[in-house]
């Protein structure tokens, strides 16, 4: 049985009182099933069979949970089906899918439904619409072997969630040795934060362990102990899909969700009593790896040293202040270039090999502007220069004058060239018309006439 | 020494960047991406820091590695720690200070120990009192652009290096930064602007040009 709440999900930004909310869901949840696993911040899981007999049913399980969570001021739905996938999908709606009748259920939904926990499903899923294979059933109709020589081991996995059956067979094996990793904070630590940069390293040795020996854990026991001996400890979702980042993201809501006494206190005490003594990471249900980790963690070659400085400017200023640029496609001077943070797949937003007809040729610009900054360009009488629809200029420019900067002479300038991309999409189209202008202090600019201002966006110098 | 491009050699005392110093570039340019360009090319990391607008692509012509680059756009009022922790990392870290709110003296005596103790080198886009090397762009002039026409080919840079200790005498080199592939080269004597596109009034004077 799946509990989902829409109010609680924390993926627009932390908020205490939000997470706080969601510790005390869990709490009634738990109440009527004790073994509740945290699937994402707002939604939980648990098996309902044994609970469902206690109750009288699933109809009247799901009814009290409800009735337990209104009381709390929470809107949820349930729904039940055999495995997570569909039981995720059947809370959406707040059905109950009949045992057994899941492979049925399944069929209608459409293909798109593989990306919602998976981002790294999206292509498969993009891929299958375009081949005419719409619901899950018709991708389930296709053969096995077929499936996993064509879309490798993804779409095998895909194909086994489509038929209704497991995510992975779950033949947990009991694990050879104490995998899980623990750190301890002498003196006691009383602020989250450098708890949260402690599990993010405690967390990659986890996955190295893990890794080590060709495993993955479907799901990760986070263990918070305080100071006076109280213990926080909940079970989240893991199979295999968590980052580093997203490990030390759930301590962190776990860390927000704690009060310390059940009967609330509202916020503006420290959520901290007398400090955090240790962090635990136990993995749960330990399965066979299969090839598929290197692409998620992987292909980093960066070595411990760099890794280790990247993520101390991580804590301090937030998981995108530290940026690796990689090099693509694209036919702006902005687009060319993607940051993304530290940590995450490196992965241009345009694909580089591709030749983005349009693209303005020869040296490119020592400064990109972040955003494009205004100008004014002049002849000259002292009147702007206009390009009009066909690319006929009013006159030669011949000053510059970018905002916020004394007006420069022009010795050289080329152009227009025309821009028109998107023009099928009328909320996305951009028509402009693009040139480079030298001054006389020896500088050089790309300037890009829009909607009839001027505007610079890179800088050559 | 972490290594320099083979046309930027003639311009540092010592034909490369010393370890544990600090190098002053009057104002981001290419010229601070050129010289970080071999040092990164020969496996060095590079941190850049506080400059939301360096071009990578132009950087990537010049020569660096973006596969072991770091960039932290906006360091916020804390960049002395920033640049300490990313100097733990990367041997070469690419700094513009924010003008608005110089640090402290003694903030940037104590970079500069953990610096060599570190031995990295720091390349600040700006103005850093007490650096050991000073570079800047005395004059460039970009070729390739006619009267509505053409585009922007290749720039011809003069470059002055001036500092402290060994680096006290001025040297001047003239070098196109960039050349027509994007990578950085010596000029030769036919390749100077002596050209007659100089505005009435301005005759260029004579100036020492260092061999």
């Amino acid at each position: 049985m799946v509990v989902a709440c829409p109010d609680l999900h924390l993926s627009v930004g932390p908020d205490i009182q939000r997470a706080r909310r969601h510790e005390q869901m869990i709490a009634v949840v738990t109440g009527f099933c004790p073994d509740v696993e945290v699937v994402e911040p707002g939604v939980c899981a648990f098996g309902a069979r044994g609970p469902a007999r206690y109750f009288g049913g699933e109809t009247a399980l799901a009814g009290r949970i409800t009735a337990a969570l209104a009381d709390l001021g929470v809107d949820s739905r349930t729904g039940v089906a055999d495995g997570l996938f569909a039981a995720l999908l059947a809370a959406r709606d707040g059905t109950t899918v009949p045992p057994g009748g899941t492979a049925r259920f399944l069929a209608g939904q459409p293909v798109s439904v593989l990306a919602d926990r998976d981002l790294s499903a999206q292509d498969l899923a993009a891929l299958l619409k375009r081949l005419g294979l719409c619901t899950l059933g018709d991708f389930a109709a296709l053969p096995v072997r077929d499936v996993a020589s064509r879309f490798g081991d993804a779409g095998e996995r895909a194909h086994r969630l489509a038929r209704g059956l497991d995510f992975r067979p779950l033949v947990t094996l009991p694990p050879p040795a104490d995998l899980s990793v623990v750190q301890e904070f002498d003196p006691r630590e009383p602020r989250a934060e450098p708890v949260v940069f402690a599990a993010k390293a405690l967390a990659m040795s986890l996955h190295d362990g893990l890794a080590a020996r060709g495993l993955t854990c479907v799901r990760v026991q986070i263990t918070v102990t305080w100071a006076d001996g109280g213990e926080s400890s909940r079970r989240w979702r893991h199979d295999g899909l968590l980052s580093e980042a997203a490990v030390a993201d759930r301590v962190r809501w776990q860390l927000d969700g704690w009060h310390p006494a059940p009967g609330g206190q509202t916020a503006g005490d420290e959520n901290t009593p007398g400090g955090i003594a240790a962090l635990r990471l136990l993995p749960d249900q330990v399965v066979r790896a299969a090839g598929q980790q290197l692409a998620l963690w992987g292909e980093t070659l960066v070595s411990d040293r760099v890794a280790r400085a990247a993520m101390r400017v991580q804590a301090m200023l937030g998981h995108e202040a530290v940026l690796r640029p990689v090099l693509g496609g694209g036919r702006n001077a902005g687009d060319q270039v993607t940051p993304i943070p530290f940590g995450e797949k490196t992965e241009p937003r345009l694909p580089a090999d591709r030749p983005w007809p349009g693209r303005v040729r020869g040296t490119a610009p020592g400064l990109v502007f972040p955003a494009a900054r205004e100008a004014d360009v002049t002849d000259d009488a002292g009147r702007a220069v206009t390009v009009s629809g066909r690319c006929a200029l009013s006159a030669a420019p011949a000053r510059l004058a970018v905002h916020g900067e004394p007006s420069r002479r022009v010795t050289g300038w080329a152009g227009p060239w025309p821009l028109y991309e998107r023009w099928w999409d009328p909320s996305a189209a951009r028509r402009r018309a693009r040139f480079q202008l030298a001054t006389e202090d020896g500088r050089a600019w790309l300037a890009v006439v829009k909607d009839g201002g001027w505007l610079v966006e890179a800088g050559y110098w | 020494m972490l290594p320099v491009l083979p046309a930027l050699r003639g311009l540092l005392p010592r034909g490369g960047l010393t370890r544990g110093s600090v190098v002053a570039v009057a104002e981001f340019g290419l010229l601070c991406l050129a010289l970080a360009a071999a040092a990164s090319a020969d496996g060095a990391w590079c941190g850049i820091t506080g400059i939301p607008e360096a071009g990578m692509l132009a950087a990537a012509a010049l020569g660096l590695d973006a596969g072991r680059t770091l960039l932290v756009p906006d360091p916020g009022p804390s960049w002395p720690q920033v640049v300490a922790s990313l100097l733990d990392g990367c041997e070469l870290v690419l700094l513009r200070p924010p003008a608005r709110t110089p640090a402290p003296v003694q903030v940037k005596r104590r970079l500069e120990a953990s610096l060599r103790r570190g031995r990295g080198v720091l390349l600040v886009a700006g103005d850093w009192p007490g650096a050991q090397l000073r570079l800047r762009v005395v004059t460039q002039r970009w070729a390739g652009l006619g009267d509505g026409h053409g585009r922007l080919r290749a720039c011809c840079a003069e470059v002055a290096a001036d500092g402290r200790g060994e680096a006290a005498m001025t040297r001047t080199r003239w070098l196109w930064l960039p050349g027509e592939d994007g990578g950085v080269a010596v000029a030769g004597p036919r390749d100077l602007p002596f050209d007659i596109q100089d505005p009435p009034g301005t005759a260029p004077a004579l100036r020492v040009v260092g061999g």
